[in-house]
């Protein structure tokens, strides 16, 4: 579904992904893993069009999108829960979910998909009123993962979606998100520092190091990986 | 007594400008992070269409309002499109600056170039009629025009509160990388606020033409008193600068009636000083 092949990009003048290929399959959850700095979310950035690969192609649906805008690629299914959930603060719960709803398609299956998104984050909607910044940090890493539901994500992409949270609320993040991909045939791409929580979660993985691909595998060969182990694992 | 009454609500009328200013300001400055040095400018230059609409068409001065409004809006629009959104990439608060000051200046020695230094009126019928409420007498183009200022800052605020695309202004104004996240195209917001702040200062000027002198710097005072509401209503706040505005008003005439006009613009920056000193001593004492 997505293809991802010698992806180059950086800011300005320094450049942080050198050479980077990986692939994610409908109704697969595939892993990126990396420890901080590794180019994770430049990564992100360049394969949602936030910033522009300087070389290399991003390859959806048969569709070249290395050169594409932000907004063409989120058209095309694309959604991302970003790094430090961007929410916003002083709009309510609802809201901040109505802007998720970025086109035609989306805004006419609103509803239904609210729906959705309230039964996996019941939480949200007695919340549904209140100022998105008043939310825990937990709450709020939900509500940054049902507003891409709204979005009717094709390919869902989940930033580092563990940062600074308690491990039982990650299970959750993890566990609505696996689902979707097996009910919904839809693609999952989680980036991750907490590699224990993203193997656990996903079906491959790839391990980024200084923004090149060093090691990639399905789950548990990357668990099983003595590499992985002793320089992430710390076994 | 009665005389304390007439200056409140005088005040009040008054005020409203301030508010309407005020909101046009905050609105900029929340999306785009931005003073807009030449705010007051676009009221001056709402104030001489209101003047060539009247006088070349036959129209009355609030009549033109609605006219007023749309062409200020694509006069904005076109600033931002040409001017600011270019400079916005440069990330460079001095060029900003110097834009929208210079902008300013341009438009205040255009219109001295055009209309010349002269001080000019829109007579119209009803200037001198006042309107009787107990001790207090209304004069009726300020009646009129608070009407339709409260009409107007009711609208903005519903605008942003419940429609998308005010909805959108806020996300951007919050959230500008959650923004772009969900596709919101900051572009086109930055156009429309713009747009949206320079058709309210157009539309305060041209409800000022009622009973307000027309000349080439006659934004220049409503300008710094837009930023003092600003400040002192919170930045984003259209209600607070709602208030902030009325307030400054009744402070102005208070003074002017209390202690000399001349001195109403001293006392209303001495008084801006000083909530500013106050306000970041609670901020440290909450610290």
């Amino acid at each position: 579904m997505l293809k991802v092949e010698g992806l180059r990009a950086g800011y300005g003048s320094i450049n942080i992904l050198w050479d980077l290929s990986f692939e994610v399959n409908a109704g697969e959850v595939v892993a990126i893993l990396g420890s901080n700095g590794a180019g994770k979310t430049t990564m992100v950035r360049a394969v949602t069009g936030m910033v522009r690969p300087t070389a290399g192609s991003v390859v959806f649906d048969g569709e070249e999108l290395a050169k594409k805008s932000s907004r063409y690629i989120l058209d095309r299914g694309i959604v991302q829960v970003p790094e430090g959930r961007q929410i916003f603060t002083e709009m309510t719960v609802l809201e901040n979910l109505e802007m998720g709803a970025f086109n035609k398609a989306t805004r006419a299956a609103f509803a239904q998909n609210l729906e959705t998104a309230y039964r996996h984050f019941p939480k949200l909607k007695e919340r549904a009123k209140q100022a998105a910044g008043t939310l825990s940090g937990g709450e709020q890493q939900m509500l940054a993962v049902a507003r891409a539901l709204i979005g009717m994500p094709r390919l869902l992409i989940l930033d580092e979606p563990s940062l600074g949270l308690a491990p039982n609320i990650v299970d959750d993040i993890l566990e609505v998100a696996s689902s979707m991909a097996k009910k919904d045939n839809i693609a999952v791409l989680l980036v991750e520092q907490d590699i224990t929580k993203a193997l656990a979660c996903a079906d491959r993985g790839y391990v980024i190091e200084n923004g090149r691909i060093a090691l990639q595998g399905t789950a548990a060969e990357l668990s099983a990986n003595e590499h992985v182990k002793k320089a992430y694992l710390g076994i | 007594m009665s005389i304390f009454l007439q200056a409140c609500v005088n005040g009040l009328l008054m005020g409203g400008f301030y508010s309407l200013m005020g909101m046009g300001q905050n609105v900029i400055f929340g999306v785009m992070k931005i003073v807009n040095f030449c705010h007051g400018e676009m009221l001056m230059v709402g104030m001489y269409l209101t003047f060539l609409l009247s006088t070349n068409l036959g129209l009355d001065p609030y009549a033109c309002v609605p006219l007023v409004a749309i062409l200020m809006f694509l006069f904005g629009a076109l600033i931002q499109h040409t001017l600011i959104t270019p400079s916005l990439g440069t990330k460079s608060f001095t060029n900003l600056l110097f834009l929208t000051v210079g902008l300013g200046l341009l438009l205040s020695n255009g219109a001295l170039v055009l209309f010349g230094s002269e001080y000019r009126t829109i007579p119209t019928s009803y200037a001198q009629t006042y309107i009787a409420l107990g001790p207090v007498n209304l004069a009726l183009p300020r009646l009129i025009s608070f009407g339709v200022l409260i009409v107007i800052s009711v609208a903005l605020f519903a605008f942003l509160k419940y429609t998308t695309t005010g909805k959108q202004i806020r996300a951007v104004s919050q959230n500008p990388v959650g923004a772009e996240v969900v596709g919101i195209n900051a572009r086109r917001i930055y156009i429309l606020t713009y747009g949206i702040g320079t058709a309210l200062a157009g539309v305060a000027g041209s409800l000022l033409t009622g009973f307000y002198t027309i000349f080439p710097t006659a934004g220049a005072s409503f300008g710094f008193r837009a930023l003092i509401v600003v400040v002192v209503g919170g930045l984003g706040s259209i209600p607070g600068a709602f208030f902030a505005g009325i307030f400054l008003g009744v402070l102005e005439t208070m003074v002017a009636l209390f202690i000399s006009p001349s001195y109403s613009d001293l006392i209303v920056f001495i008084t801006f000083i000083v909530i500013l000193v106050v306000r970041q001593l609670i901020i440290i004492r909450r610290k």
